[in-house]
C-alpha cells in the first residue's frame, strides 16, 4: 500500500477549497443573505457544507446547476431521491395534471389505494400507511412494533440513522468513546436536546453481529416489541450486510415475540425494486420507505404484515398527519412506481452500479491506496480504511481527511457528491456521466499519491 | 355573550335525526363505499390517516377548486374542512398551480437549499416576529423540533403542555390530546396520558399537562419542579377542541412564567398560523413567544412546516451542537408553493376579507342561534371558527366533556346532505374559510344549519 503524506493532503485540501470558493460567488453571497432569516442560511443543518453551502438552482436528468451556474452530474441525488432523474417529464406531468386538481383534503384518495397496492406487490407486504418522510415512516414502524407487541423496548443498530424523532435519535452521529464496549454499545443521543430517557426504551447492537441481538433477547427478550435496522446501513457511507445476518434476524426476534423492522428509507426502490427482501431474502414485520419512492416530492410510507397492521387496520392504534396519502405525492408516487421505476430501469441501474463501482475500486488499485468501496446495486460509497466496515465502528475508523479531499476533487470536476453519505446512480446516469466522476477519483489518487 | 334562555336538546331526538340523515346520505357515497373496500386490502383500515376515517364512512375525494371539492360519487361540496385547515388559500389556486408547474420542470429535489428561501424567511419574520427560521414537513415534525430546541438551550427534560391540545404525532408531545375523563387524573394536577398505545408510559413522565386559561395552574407545574422544565408549548387558541380562544392577558402571562423559571414558550400555531391573522396569533394577541411552529396554510397544499425562533435559541444549530435535519427540509417544491402562498396570496390584502366573511358567518349563526334557543354560541377569529354546543362558555378541555357529540356529528350530518363539507369528528363544529369562499358560500352554511337547528328544537 501506498503511504499517504498527510501534509500532502493538508496542502491540496487547502488548494481544492480555495478553488471551490472561486467557484461560488453567488452561493457565498447568498448565504450571508439567507442567514438573516434561515438559521445557518438554510433548511437544514446538513445543507450547510464546508467550505460553502452549494445553492441549487435547477435539475434536469442527471445533471444539476447552482446559482454560479456550474453545472454537475449529480451523484448526491438529494441523499438518494431522484433515482428517476431531476424533472423526469412523467413526474412533472403527473405534478402538473394533479396541482390543477387540488393537491390536499385530508381525505382519502384514490390514488392513495393504487400506490398502495404498488408497494404491497414490491415489498411483499399486504398493508400500507402514508406519511411526509423517512423520519414520519420510522417513528410509526416503532410506534406500530409497539402497539402490536404492548412492549416497550426496542432494539436498534449502532450507526444506523432513522430520522429526527425523539425515540430513535440515538447512537448514529456520536463519539465512539462516549458509546461503550463495541458489543454492548450504550445509547447516545444523536444531537442536544434529545432526552436522555427516550434512550432507555432502547437497546443498542453492533451491525453485522447476530450474537449481540440474541443476548439482548437473552436477557430481556420479553420486554423487546422489536429490532428496527437499515438492512444495509447507508448513513455512515455504506455496510454490507454479511451473508446470514439478515436473515437470520427474523427468526430469533419471532423467537421471543418480537418483531422486525427494516428502515428501507434508503434501499427501498433502489437497491431493487422490492428493495431488501428481493436482494437478500429477508422479509421483515413492518418496511419503512420514503425519499426513491416519491420521485422527488415529499413522501413516506410504513407497510407490513397482517398481523403487524391490525392495530392500526383496527383502529386500536390511531396513526395520522394530516397530509398522508395527499394527492400530490401520491401522483408521483404512483408514477414512479408504475412507470419509471421498472424491471428494466434495475437491470440498468445495477450494471451501471457495478460498473461504476468497478471504475472506482480500479483507480485504488492502480494507485495502491488502502480504500474500498462497499457497494450494493446504484448506492455505494468509498471508506478511506483498509477493508469494507463491517459495523459502524469500523466505518468511522477511516481517515476523515482523506475523505474530504477525496469529495473535494469530485465537487471541482463537476461531481456533486454527497460528503460522507453513498452515491447514487439514477437511470438519467449515461457511462460518461460516471466516467467524470471516476476520473475525479484518478485525479485525486494521482495528487495524493505524488 | 348574551346570557339567555336556551332549550335542551332532546338526545332521542338527536338519535332519531342522525339515523334519518345517514339513510339520507349513504346513497349519495356509494361508490366512497365500495372503494373504501377495496382500499382495505392494502391500506391499513382503508385510509392513510386514521382520522380520515370519520363516521358515518370515509369520502374519497376526486378534485378541488376553489372553495369547492367533488367526491368520487360526482357530489360537489363547499369544502369548510380545507384539510384540517390547510387549504386557506383554496383548492387549486392560479398563483400555487402555477409556482409549482413551474418549480416542477426545473427540479424539486436537490437536498441543497435554494432562493426561495431568503423571501420565505423574511416573510415569515415579519409576520411573526421571531427572526430565524427552518424548514421541515409537517407539523408533526415543527413541533418536534421545537421541545427539543428548548430542551438543547436549557439542558432541561420537561415539557408543559396545555390538557386538550395537539401538537402532532410524535413521542415527547402525543399526550392528554383527547384523554379519556376516566383516565385525566384531577383537575388541580391532571394526568399525563398517551394518546395512543405503543407509547411508552415512561415517556409520559416528562410532560406535565394544565388546563388551558389558568395561570396560576401553570405556575404551580413551574414550581413543582423548578429547574427542571425546559418549556412550554401551547396552542395559543386551543384548535382541537373547537375554538378556544385565550382569555386577555393569558399568552402573555405564559411568556412571563416561562422566562421567570428559565424556560422557553413555543406557540404551535400550525392551525392558526397565517388563518387567524397575516401574523397568526402572535398578531392576533400581541404576544411574541420564543417560538413559533407551523405548517398547514403556509405551504398552499403541500406538505410543509416550519418553526421560527429568536436567535438566542438557533444559537445552538447556527453553531452546530444541534443538528436540525431531514431530507426534504426546504425542499423546492414545497418552497415554491410555500413563497407564491405567503407572497401572492396570504397577503395583508387577503385578511380584511377573510375577517369580513368570519363576521358574516358569525352573524348569521348566531342569528339561528338566537331564533331557536341553541344551547350554543358562536366563536373564532379569522378563518377559523366554531359552533360551540355548550350554553356556558368553554375556557378549557374539561369545559367541553359534557357536551355530546351526537350534536355535533348530527349538524355535520345536515351539513354533508346540504352540499357543505366540515372537518369530521370534531366534538366540536369547526370550520375554515379560504379566500375563495364567497357570500354565497357562507350562505349555504347558514341555512344547513338552520335547517339543523329547526330539526333539533321544534
Amino acid at each position: 500500500m501506498t503511504d499517504i503524506d498527510p501534509a500532502r493532503v493538508a496542502e491540496l485540501t487547502e488548494r481544492e477549497r480555495a478553488r471551490v470558493a472561486e467557484r461560488l460567488p453567488r452561493s457565498i453571497a447568498f448565504a450571508k443573505r439567507a442567514s438573516q432569516s434561515l438559521a445557518g442560511g438554510v433548511a437544514c443543518s446538513w445543507h450547510a457544507l464546508d467550505p460553502f453551502t452549494i445553492y441549487g438552482d435547477r435539475g434536469a436528468g442527471s445533471r444539476m446547476w447552482d446559482l454560479d451556474g456550474n453545472a454537475y452530474v449529480d451523484l448526491h441525488a438529494g441523499y438518494g431521491v431522484m433515482v428517476v432523474g431531476h424533472a423526469h417529464p412523467k413526474v412533472v406531468e403527473a405534478v402538473r395534471t394533479r396541482v390543477a386538481l387540488g393537491t390536499h383534503f385530508a381525505m382519502p384518495v384514490e390514488d392513495t389505494v393504487v400506490v398502495a397496492e404498488l408497494l404491497a406487490e414490491r415489498f411483499g407486504l399486504p398493508l400500507w400507511r402514508f406519511k411526509n418522510s423517512g423520519s414520519e415512516a420510522t417513528m410509526d414502524a416503532c410506534r406500530i412494533m409497539r402497539a402490536a407487541t404492548g412492549r416497550d423496548l426496542v432494539i436498534k443498530v449502532e450507526g444506523c440513522y432513522h430520522g429526527s424523532s425523539d425515540g430513535l435519535a440515538f447512537s448514529y452521529w456520536i463519539d465512539v468513546d462516549e458509546a461503550g464496549p463495541a458489543d454492548r454499545p450504550v445509547p447516545v443521543p444523536n444531537t442536544a436536546g434529545v432526552a436522555e430517557l427516550y434512550g432507555r426504551a432502547l437497546r443498542v447492537v453492533p451491525f453485522n453481529d447476530l450474537g449481540a441481538v440474541e443476548r439482548v433477547l437473552d436477557e430481556d427478550g420479553d420486554r423487546v416489541a422489536g429490532m428496527i435496522l437499515e438492512p444495509v446501513p447507508m448513513n455512515v457511507g455504506v455496510i454490507e450486510p454479511e451473508p446470514g445476518y439478515l436473515q437470520g434476524l427474523a427468526q430469533l426476534l419471532h423467537g421471543y415475540g418480537a418483531l422486525l423492522a427494516f428502515d428501507e428509507v434508503k434501499t427501498g426502490a433502489t437497491i431493487a425494486a422490492g428493495g431488501a427482501r428481493e436482494r437478500f431474502g429477508a422479509t421483515p414485520d413492518v418496511v419503512a420507505l420514503a425519499k426513491a419512492i416519491g420521485g422527488g416530492v415529499p413522501i413516506g410510507a410504513v407497510g407490513g404484515t397482517e398481523e403487524a397492521m391490525r392495530v392500526l387496520a383496527d383502529g386500536t392504534m390511531e396513526g395520522e398527519g394530516t397530509f398522508n396519502g395527499n394527492p400530490l405525492s401520491m401522483a408521483a408516487a404512483r408514477v414512479v412506481l408504475s412507470e419509471i421505476l421498472t424491471p428494466d430501469a434495475y437491470v440498468r441501474l445495477e450494471e451501471r452500479g457495478r460498473s461504476y463501482a468497478d471504475g472506482v475500486r480500479g483507480v485504488f488499485d492502480r494507485h495502491g491506496l488502502s480504500a474500498t468501496v462497499s457497494a450494493v446495486g446504484c448506492r455505494g460509497s468509498v471508506h478511506q480504511r483498509a477493508g469494507a466496515p463491517r459495523n459502524f465502528r469500523e466505518a468511522v475508523d477511516a481517515d476523515a481527511d482523506i475523505a474530504t479531499l477525496a469529495w473535494l476533487f469530485q465537487i471541482n470536476a463537476g461531481v456533486f457528491m454527497p460528503s460522507g453519505d453513498p452515491w447514487t446512480i439514477g437511470i438519467a446516469h449515461s457511462e460518461d456521466d460516471l466516467a467524470r466522476s471516476v476520473e475525479a477519483f484518478d485525479a485525486f489518487a494521482t495528487a495524493i499519491t505524488a | 355573550m348574551a346570557v339567555r334562555e336556551s332549550v335542551e336538546i332532546d338526545l332521542d331526538r338527536v338519535d332519531r335525526l342522525i339515523q334519518e340523515q345517514e339513510a339520507e346520505l349513504e346513497p349519495r357515497h356509494r361508490a366512497s363505499i365500495e372503494y373504501r373496500k377495496n382500499a382495505e386490502l392494502h391500506v391499513a383500515g382503508g385510509v392513510a390517516s386514521s382520522w380520515q376515517d370519520a363516521p358515518p364512512h370515509a369520502i374519497f375525494i376526486d378534485r378541488g377548486d376553489g372553495s369547492r371539492i367533488w367526491d368520487i360519487d360526482g357530489n360537489e361540496y363547499i369544502d369548510y374542512h380545507l384539510g384540517y385547515g390547510a387549504m386557506v388559500v383554496g383548492h387549486a389556486h392560479p398563483a400555487i398551480v402555477e409556482a409549482i408547474q413551474r418549480q416542477a420542470s426545473r427540479g424539486t429535489h436537490f437536498a441543497q437549499p435554494t432562493r426561495d428561501l431568503d423571501v420565505i424567511g423574511e416573510n415569515l419574520a415579519d409576520r411573526f416576529s421571531l427572526p430565524l427560521w427552518r424548514f421541515c414537513n409537517s407539523g408533526t415534525e415543527a413541533t418536534l423540533e421545537a421541545a427539543r430546541l428548548m430542551r438543547a438551550k436549557t439542558g432541561r427534560d420537561r415539557l408543559i403542555k396545555i390538557e386538550g391540545t395537539y401538537h402532532g404525532h410524535h413521542d415527547s408531545l402525543m399526550f392528554s390530546v383527547i384523554p379519556d375523563p376516566e383516565l385525566m387524573g384531577p383537575r388541580e394536577h391532571p394526568v399525563t396520558v398517551p394518546q395512543a398505545p405503543g407509547i411508552p408510559q415512561a415517556f409520559a413522565d416528562l410532560v406535565r399537562v394544565v388546563p388551558f386559561n389558568d395561570l396560576a395552574a401553570a405556575r404551580q407545574a413551574f414550581e413543582e419542579r423548578p429547574g427542571e422544565v425546559a418549556g412550554m408549548i401551547v396552542e395559543p387558541a386551543m384548535m382541537n377542541c373547537g375554538v378556544v380562544l385565550p382569555e386577555p392577558g393569558y399568552l402573555q402571562g405564559l411568556a412571563d412564567l416561562c422566562h421567570e423559571f428559565g424556560a422557553y414558550l413555543a406557540f404551535d400555531e400550525v392551525k392558526t398560523g397565517a388563518a387567524l391573522a397575516y401574523g397568526g396569533a402572535v398578531e392576533a394577541f400581541g404576544v411574541v413567544p420564543d417560538i413559533v411552529c407551523l405548517a398547514k396554510a403556509m405551504g398552499g397544499g403541500t406538505p410543509c412546516g416550519a418553526i421560527g425562533a429568536t436567535e438566542e435559541l438557533f444559537a445552538l444549530v447556527v453553531g452546530g451542537e444541534y443538528d436540525m435535519a431531514g431530507t426534504f427540509n426546504g425542499n423546492p417544491l414545497t418552497m415554491a408553493a410555500t413563497r407564491a402562498t405567503l407572497t401572492r396570496v396570504l397577503t395583508r390584502d387577503a385578511y380584511p376579507a377573510l375577517d369580513r366573511l368570519h363576521g358574516l358567518l358569525h352573524e348569521r349563526l348566531s342569528a339561528v342561534i338566537e331564533r331557536h334557543r341553541l344551547p350554543a354560541y358562536v366563536t373564532g377569529l379569522g378563518a377559523k371558527g366554531s359552533v360551540i354546543y355548550s350554553p356556558t362558555p368553554v375556557r378549557e378541555y374539561r369545559d367541553a366533556l359534557g357536551i355530546d357529540e351526537r350534536i355535533t356529528y348530527l349538524a355535520w350530518l345536515f351539513q354533508q346532505n346540504g352540499g357543505v363539507f366540515k372537518s369530521p369528528w370534531s366534538k366540536q363544529e369547526t370550520w375554515t374559510l379560504s379566500v375563495a369562499h364567497t357570500d354565497g358560500d357562507v350562505q349555504r352554511y347558514v341555512e344547513n344549519f338552520e335547517t339543523f337547528a329547526r330539526a333539533v328544537t321544534t
